[in-house]
């Protein structure tokens, strides 16, 4: 039987990503890293966890492969399938064992969205097995030192059916993000997009005021890449509140009161 | 004759022979008539289309009528838009249809009188258009929630804005709504930059308590807030300008005091500077308020300080308490005082950072920062908006607050001949979480399980009736939940072929293994299979509005479960003392929605106490023992646990949290909805972060259920 590795979003980050560090997290991830930890990245949508990811990537200079979550992905769209070339089976790997074998960081971004049936891939990766059962190979690969598995999930999610298991958090080492500091956030927006200090300094005081909003309106106030977003915008020209509005305000809300409200939140600053 | 004349000539004609046609004449007979068509021939060419097509119209119904209309029409449009012409034509005809002739003619005579009626309906700002939007707005703009209502007088007490019913100031409806607006953000500035501090207040009410003072320092506080408005929010200080505008003399008189008082321009000026300045200024004439300036009554303010100083020193202290005690450990258990040693400290940050209406600060216990958890943040930006600081005295650990968490060992008391007898048919008992001696008291509560007696039967057609609009988008909201149909992969039998299996089967046979049968797609709306049991808080405390709009609550969600046809039972509870602990059962998981399940709905009544420990034990173990996959408890509720004789503080919140636990070990989901304001001091303690939500007005409960229940099943 022959295999074929065929190619995935499997690559080294080469160049160094932007990546401003809030507290330790680079640290604690290579030293879970080191002693061969999987890694859940918890936190709000856009405060930075995949270009983390990816700057830890460059930064213990191992390729990286993402798998973004969804509700149809299942084991098998991660380990791996048979298919049919000419009237022969022909073994691919999926994501994960292509990762597995190579040695790389395997990243499932949002993990609860994915499949139940997903967690039974998860689990023996992630103690000190580290083990991929490959069933339909009839194979156990056992994951070299430098495979790591990552997985982000987002708290803040009311809905019961995605809660991510108590037998699957307990394995892996958390790191919290929050937002970034105003000064961390002052530097990670003027750099990004590009804008003045002083409209940087505006737009996070506005972010601040729609963060004021979180739980009496507004399921989560605006994130940094929110906040960057608006900068590009700003950066090319576009008039700043006009930039907010399509940026950040249309992205956070479509009830009329609260549009308005964060639409003169922004005319009040700039 | 040259062109143009010519041109109007033709035209005059041709409206003439139109609109005599349309009036069947009736229009010959105005005596004015000449005038009448000039004016038409004058209207821009679309609103000649209007008048047209609506002479018709009305000519079919009554020429004479439509004589009078022609006639009036140029007059309408000249002092209303197309759609209030076209609303003053539909007045007309409704009131031709309903009452005749003469009082249709009557309403098209009454052009000028609806003209000033719909300008005024359509310039005017009013509290309910804008009302929901400032809520946020002022929420955004930083520090503590502020209730916006409407009242006769405008000003704020620093826990609510009160603002006018309407402002009707300008002919554009643009600018009476910014002028509604910076009516607020004024008052919201007093509360944000400090005029009604604690020691303001103290020195306002003591020294300059009469009403030429209080004019004068609400004029010179004006001053300074625009000031800080100016330097914090630019785009706000450019429409304060603009609409601070009177006339030359009163702006003249304006400048001469901002001159004057330029001491309080500064960015380190205080309401107390402000105070130093009033007897400079009580010889000097007043300028008159500026439009957007409202009144002041420090006496308002003072209750409202003062109540929530108590309240929130009492809160502060204990959560102070709680972080000594968090970073205490476990391992140095009790015997010496451990928070004596401890110093906790906090740290203001650079009060004019200006970063969006955060207060930013740090907290040390012996020296190492801890994370400020939400509420605490919160109530600490509340704090330092009275004070400017955090006061010494709310550091002192010793005293202890109004919800004293003095923990009373828990007397196993009420030997009263009342007692339930625990061997009887639907009484059980149950554990109970001590915290203060970190075991379980075995069998401590005794449960029984009671009957709700029917209420009122009308009382849910009422609120079908009351809510109908409301319940048509809860079901349209629910049913798009229904209609969400997904592709099922892998069936026996189903659409289409699912390619991925039949590929995996076939590569099973050409390895030798068994081939599987399920190779097919189908559509099907995903099964639900949740149970839900809703625990209703049936203690005294929520008597009124709160146990009205629970029962409302209920009634709604009942109608839009019977929908989903998810499993679900709903129970009250309350009771007195550990032995007499009662759930109400209103409708078990195997009763249909039946009229007896809504008069019992309508009969809920408060009764006593919220020992919540013990009910949620007992219902989470009914919710155990129903088959779904997937178990959820929602709590309705106003206020922390409490019960007669130490069930209150620490040790109910404790005893609650444990219960919770043991459910979350069962697979249950636990949620809590409550209109409890203080709730984030206890409920992420309780139920986790993510796990409850705080209704802030109680009316919005029904509404607010329904959608959190959507939400978390989807």
């Amino acid at each position: 039987m022959s295999t074929t590795a065929i190619r995935t979003e499997q690559s080294y980050v080469l160049d160094e990503p932007y990546y401003e560090p809030v507290a330790n997290e680079i640290e604690v991830f290579a030293a879970a890293y080191n002693n061969q930890l999987p890694i859940l990245l918890k936190g709000p949508t856009g405060c930075g966890k995949t270009r983390f990811i990816e700057y830890m990537a460059w930064y213990l200079k191992r390729p990286m492969v993402t798998v973004a979550c969804h509700d149809d992905l299942t084991a098998s769209d991660l380990i791996g399938r048979y298919l049919v070339r000419g009237g022969e089976t022909v073994w691919v790997d999926g994501p994960l064992t292509s990762a597995v074998r190579q040695g790389s960081i395997c990243y499932l971004d949002e993990v609860v969205e994915a499949r139940k049936d997903t967690s039974v891939v998860i689990h023996p990766l992630c103690d000190d097995r580290r083990l991929l059962p490959i069933e339909k190979l009839g194979e156990l690969l056992s994951a070299p030192p430098e495979f790591c598995l990552a997985i982000s999930y987002n708290p803040g999610y009311q809905s019961v059916l995605k809660d991510l298991k108590q037998s699957t958090r307990q394995r892996f080492v958390a790191l919290e993000f929050g937002y970034p500091s105003a000064e961390t956030e002052q530097i990670i927006i003027e750099k990004e997009s590009g804008v003045d200090a002083g409209t940087a300094r505006q737009l996070i005081k506005f972010g601040n005021m729609t963060r004021n909003l979180k739980g009496s309106g507004l399921d989560e106030g605006a994130s940094t890449r929110l906040l960057v977003n608006a900068g590009k915008l700003i950066a090319s020209g576009i008039a700043p509140v006009a930039a907010t509005d399509a940026a950040i305000a249309q992205a956070l809300t479509d009830d009329e009161d609260m549009l308005q409200a964060v639409h003169e939140l922004s005319r009040s600053i700039f | 004759m040259s062109e143009e004349p010519r041109q109007n000539l033709l035209n005059t004609l041709r409206i003439r022979k139109d609109l005599e046609k349309f009036t069947a004449g009736a229009l010959l007979r105005h005596p004015q008539v000449d005038a009448v068509i000039e004016r038409i021939a004058a209207l821009e060419p679309r609103d000649q289309q209007v008048v047209y097509a609506w002479a018709e119209l009305v000519g079919r119904a009554n020429p004479e009528l439509a004589a009078h209309f022609v006639a009036r029409a140029p007059a309408a449009f000249a002092q209303m838009d197309r759609d209030g012409v076209e609303d003053w034509i539909d007045q007309v005809m409704h009131t031709f249809d309903n009452r005749g002739l003469g009082f249709a003619v009557d309403a098209v005579e009454g052009v000028d009188e609806f003209a000033r009626d719909y300008a005024s309906r359509h310039v005017r700002c009013g509290f309910d258009d804008a009302s929901g939007f400032l809520r946020h707005f002022v929420r955004g703009l930083g520090g503590r929630e502020l209730r916006v209502v409407t009242d006769q007088s405008t000003f704020t007490d620093t826990e609510s804005l009160y603002l006018p019913d309407a402002v009707n100031l300008f002919p554009e409806p643009e600018q009476n709504f910014t002028l509604y607006k910076l009516t607020a953000v004024h008052l919201w500035a007093q509360t944000w930059f400090g005029t009604w501090r604690y020691q303001v207040v103290e020195r306002l009410l003591r020294q300059y308590d009469d009403d030429a003072m209080m004019a004068v320092f609400n004029r010179l506080e004006c001053l300074r807030l625009e000031a800080c408005i100016e330097r914090e929010l630019p785009g706000l200080a450019r429409e304060f300008a603009v609409f601070g505008h009177i006339d030359a003399a009163a702006d003249a008189l304006w400048a001469a005091w901002r001159d004057d008082a330029a001491a309080l321009l500064d960015p380190g000026a205080t309401a107390e500077d402000t105070l130093d300045l009033v007897e400079a200024f009580l010889e000097r004439p007043l300028p008159p308020f500026k439009p957007f300036q409202s009144d002041m009554f420090a006496g308002r303010v003072r209750q409202a300080l003062f109540a929530r100083i108590e309240r929130e020193k009492a809160a502060f202290q204990r959560a102070m308490q709680d972080l000594r005690e968090s970073q205490d450990g476990p391992e140095q258990d009790g015997e010496g005082d451990a928070s004596e040693k401890q110093m906790v400290e906090i740290q203001m940050g650079d009060e004019d950072a200006g970063d969006g209406g955060e207060i930013k600060f740090q907290v040390t216990v012996d020296g190492e920062t801890v994370a400020v958890p939400e509420h605490l943040r919160d109530l600490m930006g509340s704090i330092m908006q009275d004070f400017g600081e955090i006061p010494d005295e709310h550091m002192e650990p010793s005293e202890r607050g109004e919800y004293s968490d003095d923990l009373l060992p828990q007397s196993g008391d009420g030997a009263a001949d009342d007692d339930l007898d625990p061997d009887a048919v639907g009484t059980f008992t149950y554990r109970e979480w001590d915290c203060v001696r970190q075991r379980f008291r075995e069998d401590f509560c005794t449960l029984r399980e009671l009957g709700v007696p029917p209420g009122d039967p009308g009382f849910v057609e009422a609120t079908l009736e009351k809510h109908r609009g409301l319940l048509k988008s809860i079901k349209r909201s629910f049913e798009a939940v229904l209609g969400e149909s997904r592709l099922q992969r892998r069936q026996s039998d189903g659409d289409d072929i699912d390619l991925d299996a039949v590929i995996e089967a076939y590569t099973d046979m050409v390895n030798g293994r068994e081939m599987s049968e399920y190779l097919y797609t189908r559509y099907r709306n995903q099964e639900r299979s949740i149970a839900v049991m809703f625990m209703v808080d049936m203690s005294g405390s929520t008597l009124g509005w709160v146990n009205d709009a629970e029962r409302e609550s209920l009634v709604l969600l009942c109608e839009a479960l019977e929908m989903l046809g998810d499993r679900y039972a709903i129970f009250g509870f309350s009771g007195r003392t550990n032995k007499r602990c009662e759930v109400y059962r209103i409708k078990d998981f195997e009763d249909s929605y039946s009229k007896d399940v809504r008069e019992r709905i309508s009969g809920i009544r408060p009764k006593a106490y919220t020992r919540m420990g013990v009910a949620i034990r007992h219902l989470g173990q009914l919710l155990q023992h129903t088959r779904a996959r997937t178990k959820l408890l929602i709590t309705l509720s106003d206020g922390r646990p409490e019960d007669y004789g130490g069930y209150k503080g620490k040790y109910g919140i404790e005893d609650t949290r444990h219960a919770l636990l043991e459910l979350k070990q069962g697979g249950i989901h636990a949620f809590c909805v409550t209109i409890d304001n203080e709730a984030q001091e206890y409920l992420p303690h309780m139920y986790g972060p993510a796990n409850f939500a705080v209704i802030d007005e109680v009316e919005k409960l029904p509404y607010k259920v329904a959608d959190i229940y959507r939400r978390l099943t989807t």
